[in-house]
């Protein structure tokens, strides 16, 4: 039910080219030879070692169920699967499932299981597998974060017989599929899964194109080649092992030092890849550059509305007219960051983008503030109601936020100060950064969260998100607190049937946007740079990790 | 142990002093979401849902006794975490100290005897070199080695090439340090008595130099050097860090970041160890460099 105004990703041309563009990234890297089989005059040719160089902290423990963030889904993509996979168009396709079905009442799934699948350790893929992995996803023991949150409406599971599994629900959950596309979902040895917690976590065992062979930690990982691998997913552009002997798995946490080893040929893959080197990359020969924007939400500047001065629509509004983002932006991201008007990422098809409700209007920021009672300004420019200045509390955190984007959250500053707004930035780390929210100590605050499909939205804007976890962790970061949308993020969440889905996802990203909460950035940002010897190499459209099965070095 | 149990209690509540709660670390990272219970029992298992003070009791028994405990975030022991990475950082401040020492004797000696104009190059060239701040000498040698010339890696290597430009972006402001003292004792010494009656002797200039005044003018560079093994560790965080080298200072860093309380009070406690110990090692130098007749304190010849 499109409103006037309204945008969706659909009818507009330039954005479907966008949706097309970045769908299609998972299979196409730019200026280099797409990975479908024989589109390329060179034949693949086996073996070789290639060197990953990871920007991102090194894991603590590689079994993405325990925790689950995205550095172990990057590497346990190499060596992990998941039951059931995306197409570039966003479509759930088999993966270690074969086929599913569903119960009329979306209380009971039961999953297929392919053929022939044993893990590396030899234990055989079965329906007591998948089992032993939800058990180990809900043990509080584990640890899991994403794992478990994703699987919160799964009560129970069956072995109907060797190949299929059920899954029992207490209520309907349309994202269950997406959820299990993601790898902190993936289906590890159960045999594997009964060691230690310590020794799983050094090498945990999957049914992937590779093994893990030896991890020496702050310093690398090896992954050798799984010879007898069975079990691409569809969308794979070749069948059986891969063709690349191993990978080696490195950590450079500085940016600049990880473009130069690219440059001087000791890694072949970067990931983490900064504006300003993408944009050298583009101009090079030897260097290609893979966009993959992650799933889920939009990097977004959420506006806390559970107290002042947020509390007010009208502030909010005034504070997201004040913002020039789009200039910023594009002297800031050099060209490497389109800008959202989405909540959702535009990897999501059931994304909303409203691009009408974000201008830069400083006029209309002004106006909006006299109206709303902050007609007064002190001496140093900022406004003023009843004696308390109009204070934006803003804390960054540094692990998070690129050196880009806290530059354009200081560009944002800038400008929002000529409306009156004083914006106090402040740069913490991440232990700080989380206390910052516990405490309820923000006025706005920008942070990443990935997940395969719309249902993010709930996580994010349900008013459930707002009591905090013991930690004082929350994902409601708006604090957003409407029965309305509480409602429609149910329903969504509940109802099987894609158009009504979509429906209720539309009118909730309304709320959502048209509410002001949120001032939409750009995709989060997910540069991959490789050697232009890398042929073969896409991020798998579920959490846009890159995956080396299909990839071979031409050199 | 006066200084190891200072060390530790320091560490210990400036870590925890700053905001930030180290369980939310253990299991969250960015865009995940924890849920109570696993945050429960990560409290249990960690000991963290204890007063702050018992806390740092506890911890303070376990280092009595050797143990250095187990790393919040790293799933393993502190011990052999930080012996692991003991080698690579210690490699590293050793060869940093000895090529800053070369580069300094060379500079000081070239300098010293020679003129104003040489004598001013030698000093402009220190004060510069001491002025240089290791990240950015690191990513300047990184472009100019590695990118423009592609002659050495820009991270570190297994072999022995990876290790040459960290040692130098080490050595460069140290050298600059031990150079100003060096060859301002040099001076001095040159001018003292007993290398006139050298010379008297017929010693010639070279010999006069490196035979006699350069063990005056090491002195003071050698207490330093104490200092300076200090400086390097602390230096090695960032050099580590840019070059990607497994090491104690990126230990640290990653450590302190996520507020991992017994790898940093592990790692204080390690490297308070390797300073003791090189102050010790360097008032030995002083002793067998120092020509004077050395007296103890009670006035006995030793």
């Amino acid at each position: 039910m499109p409103r006037q105004g309204t945008v969706r990703f659909a009818p507009r041309p330039v954005t479907l080219a966008l949706v097309a563009a970045t769908a299609a990234v998972g299979l196409v890297l730019t200026g280099c030879t797409s990975a479908s089989p024989g589109g390329d005059a060179s034949t693949p040719a086996s073996g070789g070692t290639l060197t990953y160089a990871s920007g991102d902290a090194e894991p603590t423990c590689l079994d993405p169920h325990v925790g689950g963030n995205y550095p172990q889904a990057l590497v346990a993509s190499q060596f992990l699967e998941s039951l059931v996979s995306l197409n570039a168009d966003g479509d759930v396709i088999p993966w270690l499932a074969d086929s599913w079905t569903v119960s009329p009442d979306g209380l009971s799934w039961e999953f297929t299981l392919r053929d022939g699948v044993s893990f590396t350790d030899g234990t055989p893929l079965d329906a007591a597998a998948v089992q032993a992995n939800v058990a180990h996803l809900q043990d509080p023991a584990t640890g899991s974060s994403t794992g478990y949150l994703a699987l919160a409406k799964v009560t129970g599971t069956e072995a109907v017989s060797d190949s299929v599994v059920r899954l029992t629900l207490a209520e309907p959950d349309s994202a269950l599929l997406e959820s299990l596309s993601q790898p902190w979902l993936a289906i590890q040895s159960p045999t594997a899964l009964e060691r230690s917690q310590d020794e799983n976590c050094a090498a945990p065992v999957g049914t992937g194109p590779f093994i893990v062979d030896s991890w020496v930690k702050q310093n690398a990982i090896t992954l050798v080649r799984n010879d007898d691998y069975t079990s691409p997913p569809q969308d794979a552009a070749h069948e059986g092992a891969a063709y690349l002997e191993s990978i080696v798995w490195r950590f450079i946490p500085d940016s600049a030092s990880r473009y130069a080893a690219l440059q001087a040929g000791e890694v072949d893959v970067i990931d983490n890849a900064q504006p300003d080197t993408i944009s050298q990359a583009e101009s090079s020969e030897s260097i290609v550059h893979l966009d993959a924007p992650r799933p889920g939400a939009s990097n977004r500047i959420e506006l806390n509305s559970g107290k002042a001065p947020f509390n007010d629509a009208a502030v909010r509004e005034a504070f997201i007219r004040s913002a020039n983002v789009d200039d910023a932006v594009t002297a800031l991201f050099q060209g490497s960051a389109e800008r959202s008007y989405s909540a959702l990422s535009s990897v999501e098809p059931l994304g909303t983008s409203r691009p009408d409700l974000f201008d830069y209007d400083p006029d209309a920021a002004a106006d909006l503030l006299d109206a709303a009672g902050w007609s007064e300004t002190d001496a140093d420019g900022y406004r003023v109601k009843d004696g308390v200045r109009l204070t934006v509390v803003f804390p960054v955190s540094t692990n998070q936020s690129i050196p880009a984007e806290q530059s354009l959250f200081e560009q944002i500053q800038a400008t929002a100060k000529e409306t009156g707004f004083d914006v106090q930035l402040s740069r913490l780390d991440l232990a700080s950064w989380y206390t910052a929210l516990g405490s309820n100590d923000y006025d706005a605050v920008s942070a990443p969260y990935t997940k395969v499909g719309p249902d993010v939205l709930r996580i994010l804007f349900d008013s459930a998100g707002i009591v905090p976890a013991p930690s004082g962790y929350f994902a409601n970061h708006a604090q957003l607190n409407d029965p309305e949308l509480d409602a429609l993020l149910a329903q969504a969440n509940a109802t099987n049937d894609a158009d009504t889905r979509a429906a209720l996802y539309a009118d909730a990203q309304d709320i959502v946007l048209e509410g002001f909460y949120i001032l939409p950035l750009y995709d989060q940002q997910n540069h991959f740079l490789l050697s232009s010897a890398v042929e073969g190499a896409r991020a798998l459209p579920t959490v846009s990790t890159p995956t080396f099965y299909d990839t071979w070095l031409n050199r | 142990m006066l200084v190891l149990w200072a060390v530790a209690t320091v560490t210990f509540f400036a870590v925890r002093l700053i905001p930030g709660d180290p369980a939310e670390a253990i299991l969250g990272g960015p865009g995940s979401q924890t849920s109570p219970e696993a945050l429960a029992a990560v409290r249990a298992e960690y000991g963290l849902d204890q007063p702050v003070l018992l806390q740092y009791l506890s911890q303070l028994g376990r280092l009595a006794t050797g143990d250095l405990g187990r790393s919040y975030a790293l799933n393993m022991d502190v011990g052999p975490l930080v012996f692991s990475q003991l080698g690579g950082t210690l490699i590293l401040a050793l060869l940093a100290l000895t090529v800053a020492w070369l580069i300094a004797l060379l500079l000081a000696t070239w300098s010293t005897g020679r003129g104003r104009l040489a004598r001013q190059i030698g000093s402009g060239l220190e004060i510069v070199a001491a002025a240089l701040p290791h990240f950015w000498l690191a990513t300047t040698l990184i472009v100019v080695f590695s990118v423009w010339w592609g002659v050495l890696p820009p991270i570190s290597t297994m072999d022995a090439r990876g290790l040459v430009l960290p040692v130098i972006t080490l050595a460069i402001p140290l050298a600059g340090f031990l150079g100003q003292v060096m060859r301002e004792s040099l001076t001095i010494a040159l001018e003292s008595p007993f290398v006139l009656s050298a010379r008297a002797r017929g010693e010639s200039d070279r010999g006069v130099l490196w035979r006699h005044a350069l063990r005056h003018a090491a002195l003071p560079a050698i207490s330093l050097s104490g200092w300076a093994f200090g400086s390097l560790i602390s230096g090695a965080v960032v050099v580590e860090t840019i070059f990607a080298r497994p090491g104690l200072g990126r230990t640290l860093l990653n450590a302190v970041t996520v507020r991992d309380v017994p790898v940093v009070v592990g790692v204080v406690m390690i490297v308070a160890l390797a300073y003791i110990l090189m102050t010790v090692l360097t008032d030995l130098a002083s002793r067998l460099t120092d020509p004077r007749p050395i007296r103890t304190p009670t006035g006995a010849d030793a």
